[in-house]
């Protein structure tokens, strides 16, 4: 095994011996290859051949003899385990093995794959125990990626599709006592699955959301470095990152002296910050009397209020709908105020007092104006009761004048 | 100057007047008195004033009171939906994109408006109570039997065109529970057995609830029902002429009478029957002219502060797409359909309603001539359960007001998205066990996506 080892580092360091392990043959060779009716393997590995099949390596011509050796002529398991034959690689040969094809530019180029998979491989805190510490259980390409049915990671049954992946790092990151041996937690998957982003993976069916691999990496994976944070994040959170750097929290992070984004948030749940415990949070840091605890204080009111108002205005929308009014311009006016609404959560994090009064008197500016509409058709409603006077003054004198007529008409 | 002026112009008056007496014709007064606008037989060769103060003086039994308000009633409401609804049509554009918005506007900006409709909405629902109470008059007075079965044949038609009416209208505000409601009695017919299908598909026009069923539903109720009502109201009113009101029960009928109309008969003919008429009973003029006011005005006051006060609340508008968690029922009859659903089921909905439909028959087995109410015990009981039980289930819609809609009611266009699966896929065989097409399974992997 040690010789092994030994043996995968000085091929991984690329004086790969040739003829030592099975080097793949380029696809001209392949598809001149023996037809499968004769192929010899599959006398005994029937169950090999049916899921290597359905993947990608055998729609471009490969075979079994291309990774394992072997003599695929025969059907007797002595004979055909002969020559540069491998049966099942260690985990350096698995990488080796790869690698032979996957790191090699003019290989992949033809199926627009990237070639970089081992370099990234090498600066991953899984590289780094496989390769250089000789950790067997660190991870190789076969653990998260099948041996034999290898799919393009838009196909839904793939380990790699963005809803396997967490599954995938959770096999291992999920047991606790192997996680254990690397002070690692073993809550990752839970906490993501029920935070934003796994509920924009598992439920809305949204891939442009993250997975593990959208922070970590998935080759290089590595969590990101303190003063990285905020920079991982932003690359979705693009406005937001932009906003938390210009404000008063953006140097500190940049310096690593805060944890960026989890100096507020969670990584893995994503939980967002309830509008009624924003004062509380900047409590966690800041003084509650001093200016940033009291900054907290105004944002959580400024934040409540213009919640409060769109609440209304929905309710006088829904109450005008219900009288039978147009509400296209009330709705319009909605629009507006939930997009300046929006804008909210950029100046919570760049922390400007004053755009988050402008934008809250905006948010109220359209608001009011809709609340007042609906104040008007209530008036107007009120109003129409008024009608009832005349009609019924008018309904009870013709009854009087018609029954004092018909005392009068009767014998 | 002043009192030479004024003398032309009064005499421009008279003679004007003189004119129009003298150039009208009794064929007018006849088809007022057709549409039961005017009681009492009138002379076509009489000038029009004589003729009007001859039909006036018509006399009515003296048996004949409030009791009998009822038909009354509804055809004064019956014409405010005729005077409201020419109304809205002049503002209502029956298009799935303009429906919803022209209701709207006639409530929001068009003046008085708002009133039209929510008279027109509430004399729709009052009409059907009306109508339910003239009914139960005329059950259980036995005012049915004959000479006058066919008015009561007559009558049921006409609340089947009312009900009509009732339902073709309901679609048209075309909001949320007006479409779904309607898209819900629609499966519900198309359920039926044998001409269900059919009956649905024609009214529907479409695969689902759409413009065709609006355009549908707008032609019976603006063009369809009027001209089957305008029928069927001339053929009730004269009957009722004809056969006179039905005298109280003590009395027993010897002869059935059959008065005589003024269009067509002789002189001395017509002489004989007014002579005869004018010995008995109350006039028309003043006396049941005026009640008919007061009761006409009452009615109007009543309609008007009902619309005033409980305008019918509008729901989103229509989206095919989208099922709204609740129906909001805006009708009389869908107040006690949702009653009838909810504490009997299906089956008390369909007994009840055969209920309905064996007052159709009643003349048929209730030939005897007793019309005491002690003696026909079973019209009565059967009189009993079918007024006093719609009047309990309105009350108690009334109270449910709403009703989630049913299970799988907006899932036709999902399901027509599904594409079976073809089983020669090479995907299927990577499952434990490959999928029968057909099979709920089949059907659970081709869930909306459109691909297997």
């Amino acid at each position: 095994m040690r010789t092994l080892s030994v043996l995968g580092l000085v091929l991984l360091l690329g004086a790969v011996p040739d003829g030592a392990t099975a080097a793949p043959v380029p696809p001209a060779q392949r598809l001149a290859a023996q037809d499968d009716s004769v192929y010899g393997c599959i006398v005994c590995h029937a169950d090999k051949r049916r899921s290597f099949t359905l993947g990608v390596h055998s729609e471009q011509g490969i075979k079994c003899h291309d990774c394992h050796g072997g003599n695929t002529a025969v059907y007797e398991a002595p004979a055909a385990h002969q020559g540069r034959f491998v049966g099942t690689p260690s985990k350096l040969g698995t990488i080796q093995l790869c690698s032979a094809c996957h790191a090699d530019p003019n290989q992949m180029r033809q199926y627009g794959l990237a070639a970089d998979q081992l370099a990234e491989f090498r600066t991953s805190r899984h590289g780094q125990l496989l390769l250089e510490q000789g950790d067997a259980a660190a991870p190789t390409c076969t653990d998260c990626h099948n041996a034999h049915l290898i799919l393009p990671p838009e196909d839904a049954r793939s380990e790699v599709h963005p809803t396997n992946i967490p599954a995938t790092c959770g096999n291992c990151h999920e047991d606790a006592q192997l996680m254990a041996r690397y002070r690692e937690p073993t809550d990752q998957f839970e906490r993501y699955r029920t935070g934003a982003h796994g509920v924009a993976v598992f439920e809305q069916r949204n891939f442009a959301a993250p997975t593990c691999i959208g922070c970590h990496g998935s080759h290089a994976a590595l969590p990101p470095a303190v003063n990285q944070i905020a920079d991982v994040c932003s690359q979705c959170h693009e406005l937001l990152g932009r906003a938390f750097y210009r404000g008063p929290h953006g140097g500190p992070a940049r310096s690593g002296e805060l944890q960026g984004c989890l100096g507020c948030h969670s990584n893995h749940g994503t939980e967002r910050t309830p509008f009624d415990a924003i004062a509380a949070l900047c409590q966690r840091c800041h003084d509650a009397e001093s200016g940033p605890g009291l900054m907290g204080a105004e944002i959580q009111e400024q934040v409540l209020r213009a919640t409060e108002e769109l609440h209304q205005a929905a309710d006088a929308i829904d109450e005008m709908v219900a009288m039978g009014h147009e509400v296209a311009d009330e709705r319009f006016r909605y629009q507006s105020a939930v997009s300046e609404y929006n804008q909210v959560a950029l100046v919570q994090h760049s922390l400007d007092l004053e755009q988050l009064r402008d934008l809250g008197l905006r948010v109220r500016s359209n608001t009011g104006i809709i609340r007042a509409t609906a104040e008007a058709h209530a008036e107007e409603q009120w109003e129409h009761k008024l009608l009832l006077v005349p009609v019924w003054f008018l309904a009870l004198s013709v009854i009087a004048l018609a029954w004092f007529k018909l005392r009068e008409a009767k014998p | 100057m002043i009192r030479r002026m004024w003398h032309a112009t009064s005499l421009w008056f008279s003679q004007t007047w003189d004119d129009l007496k003298a150039s009208a014709d009794a064929g007018l007064l006849g088809g007022a008195r057709f549409l039961g606008l005017i009681y009492g037989p009138i002379d076509r060769r009489l000038r029009i004033d004589d003729a009007l103060r001859k039909a006036l003086k018509y006399r009515l039994d003296p048996h004949v009171g409030w009791r009998q308000m009822f038909g009354g009633i509804t055809y004064v409401l019956f014409m405010m939906l005729v005077v409201t609804g020419v109304l809205l049509a002049l503002y209502y554009r029956p298009s799935v994109q303009e429906a919803n918005p022209s209701v709207q506007h006639i409530v929001s900006n068009v003046s008085f408006g708002w009133l039209i409709y929510h008279v027109h909405v509430w004399s729709a629902s009052l009409i059907v109570l009306a109508v339910l109470a003239h009914m139960a008059r005329v059950l259980f007075e036995a005012a049915y039997k004959p000479p006058r079965e066919t008015n009561w044949t007559v009558g049921l038609l006409l609340l089947g065109v009312v009900l009509a009416f009732g339902a073709s209208g309901y679609l048209l505000p075309w909001d949320q529970w007006a479409y779904w409601t309607v898209t819900e009695v629609l499966v519900a017919i198309s359920g039926f057995p044998f001409f269900g299908g059919v009956i649905a598909d024609a009214l529907m026009g479409d695969v689902i609830v759409s413009g065709a069923t609006l355009s549908r539903f707008f032609s019976l109720h603006v063009i369809v029902l009027p001209w089957i009502s305008l029928a069927l109201l001339s053929y009730h009113f004269t009957l009722v002429r004809r056969r006179g009101i039905a005298p109280p029960v003590e009395v027993n009928e010897e002869k059935a009478p059959w008065r005589l109309s003024a269009v067509g008969t002789t002189q001395e003919v017509l002489k004989q029957a007014m002579e005869e008429a004018e010995q008995q009973g109350t006039p028309f003029f003043p006396n049941h002219l005026l009640r008919s006011l007061s009761v006409t005005v009452l009615v109007l006051a009543l309609v008007v502060t009902l619309a005033v006060l409980f305008p019918r609340p509008f729901g989103n508008p229509a989206d095919p797409l989208t099922v709204p968690d609740r129906l909001v029922s805006t009708w009389v009859p869908v107040d006690v359909s949702l009653a009838l659903l909810r504490y009997l089921g299906m089956w008390g909905f369909t007994a009840f309603t055969l209920v309905g439909f064996s007052l159709f028959l009643l003349p048929l087995f209730d030939r005897r001539p007793e019309r005491h109410i002690r003696k026909r015990p079973v019209v009565a009981a059967l009189g009993a359960v079918f007024f006093g039980g719609f009047v309990m289930l309105w009350a108690l819609g009334r109270g449910i007001g709403s009703l989630p809609p049913s299970e799988g009611i907006g899932q036709v266009e999902r399901q027509e998205r599904v594409v079976p699966a073809r089983s020669s896929t090479p995907l299927e065989r990577v499952g434990p066990t490959p999928v029968e097409p057909g099979s709920p399974a089949d059907s659970a992997v081709g869930d909306g996506v459109g691909r297997p």
